[in-house]
């Protein structure tokens, strides 16, 4: 008994010493890999662990206006951060990080030359996108079906992932024969062998302007280091980082 | 009322339904074997029937999603049939009777456990078929048992979301059942809607078991 109560103390000495801060991050699912990267230098150069939580940005948001412990959110648009900045939420005005780009994903060799048009192609059963209730590039793929007009007759193939991440997941299982995906993703190690992919036409569908904020639900002595993590995504290694996974970068 | 809520809500009855009374046939026959066989492999076909109890239902979804999909064996030979079953309302149905059913068999497998050898003889021996006694005798008497089987795996299917969540892709009309929609309104800060599904589901259910202890506490005393 006494030896585990020494075994015990010595956990808690080790436990205790080897604690560093930690910062916990809430990013959309198109962040999911580039994010990764990103806190591996940010810890490298602050010694500040980051834990990410990824999810579709409506989720998310909803989340944390519920009092969810997150020290900062990077949002798939400009909305959601808005929203909880004007909800008292936010330590930090909103500020674009990066900007979006949408792809057309398949893995099951569907054509992709002609692009959002050809998803009228009756070989295409399933066309997944990321719920457009919560996620912003759910709602650019329907607004680029709009464009090419085709919305009204590819509407009953839709199927609704909960995230980009979800759709990800209908992707590379065949499950759908092609989705709305962003290119981040279809970019990162895990997924660049996987399919085939095309670039939206960006005239057909908004700027995915990404925008993020510090917020006020974790542990105060979190914040300032929320913002330096903010600070570094406009650092030039992030924005390098950011550059490589697909985004085009704010001036 | 909006129509999606009525839509959603009769699209989760509908699952139940079917689910409930494809879960009885196989439910019955199931329950049977197991509360009378003596055979080797009884024991693994009881382990595979409760599986679904401690499993997680994503672990059962990522499955079926694979299962599912064209480019799986499953999926291509079902596809040339013409059946696609994942996003689709009857891939649904085939995930809810999987994941409920020891909801089904367990109630019926304990209520036939407890009959005595003796009813059985008592049959036989005033001349009754084995088919007959099943009908006549041991069915009736194991009531409590059926409906509480009944009514677990209707209620059970109701409350289905991990697997749906995984399989379904939220479609209205199709897959985007009350559990589906109850997440998906909350998530989109839609308060009042999820209130309106939830407290609905919360009456029924409430509803749907009284009922059940009502009668199971009648037939019961008809026994006794």
């Amino acid at each position: 008994m006494k030896f585990f109560l020494k075994l015990l103390f010595a956990y808690l000495v080790l436990a205790s010493t080897a604690w560093s801060q930690t910062i916990t991050v809430a990013a959309a699912a198109n962040l999911k890999y580039t994010m990764a990267d990103i806190a591996k230098e940010f810890t490298k150069r602050t010694g500040i662990n980051v834990t990410v939580t990824t999810g579709a940005s409506g989720k998310l948001t909803q989340q944390i206006m519920a009092g969810a412990p997150f020290d900062a959110f990077l949002s798939a648009d400009v909305e959601y951060p808005a929203k909880l900045a004007n909800g008292g939420f936010a330590t930090t005005p909103s500020k674009v990080y990066a900007y979006g780009t949408l792809v057309l994903w398949s893995n099951t060799g569907t054509d992709l030359s002609k692009g959002v048009a050809g998803l009228i192609n009756p070989n295409i059963k399933k066309i997944a996108i990321a719920n457009p209730k919560v996620a912003p590039y759910g709602v650019e793929s329907i607004n680029a079906m709009k464009y090419y007009k085709v919305y009204d007759k590819v509407q009953n193939k839709i199927v609704n992932g909960e995230s980009i991440g979800q759709v990800a997941t209908y992707v590379t299982t065949n499950a759908a024969e092609i989705g709305f995906m962003a290119k981040s993703i279809v970019l990162s190690p895990d997924m660049k062998n996987v399919g085939k992919w095309v670039e939206v036409e960006p005239r057909s569908y908004n700027k995915i302007d990404q925008a993020m904020v510090g917020l006020k639900n974790g542990a105060p002595e979190n914040q300032i280091a929320a913002k330096k993590f903010l600070n570094f995504m406009s650092s030039p290694k992030a924005r390098e980082i950011l550059k490589a996974n697909g985004y085009i970068l704010p001036n | 009322m909006d129509i999606d809520f009525i839509e959603t809500m009769l699209l989760t009855f509908k699952l139940a339904t079917i689910t409930t009374i494809i879960l009885l046939v196989i439910g019955v026959p199931l329950a049977l074997f197991l509360a009378n066989s003596t055979k080797w492999y009884k024991s693994i076909i009881e382990t595979i029937v409760s599986m679904p109890l401690v499993l997680p239902p994503s672990v059962l979804g990522f499955y079926l999603l694979i299962a599912f999909s064209p480019a799986s064996f499953i999926g291509q030979n079902l596809h040339d049939l013409g059946i696609d079953l994942a996003f689709s309302f009857a891939g649904l149905v085939v995930g809810s009777i999987i994941f409920s059913l020891p909801f089904m068999v367990h109630p019926i497998q304990s209520a036939l456990s407890q009959l005595p050898k003796s009813i059985y003889e008592a049959s036989y021996t005033l001349g009754k078929s084995k088919l007959e006694t099943l009908w006549r005798v041991i069915l009736p008497i194991s009531k409590h048992g059926i409906i509480s089987g009944c009514v677990l795996a209707f209620a059970h299917t109701v409350g289905e979301f991990g697997v749906v969540l995984m399989i379904g892709g939220n479609i209205s009309g199709e897959t985007k059942v009350a559990s589906i929609a109850i997440y998906d309104e909350v998530e989109s800060l839609n308060y009042a809607m999820a209130h309106q599904y939830s407290l609905t589901l919360f009456i029924i259910t409430f509803a749907i078991l009284l009922l059940v202890y009502i009668t199971n506490k009648k037939s019961l005393g008809e026994i006794r």
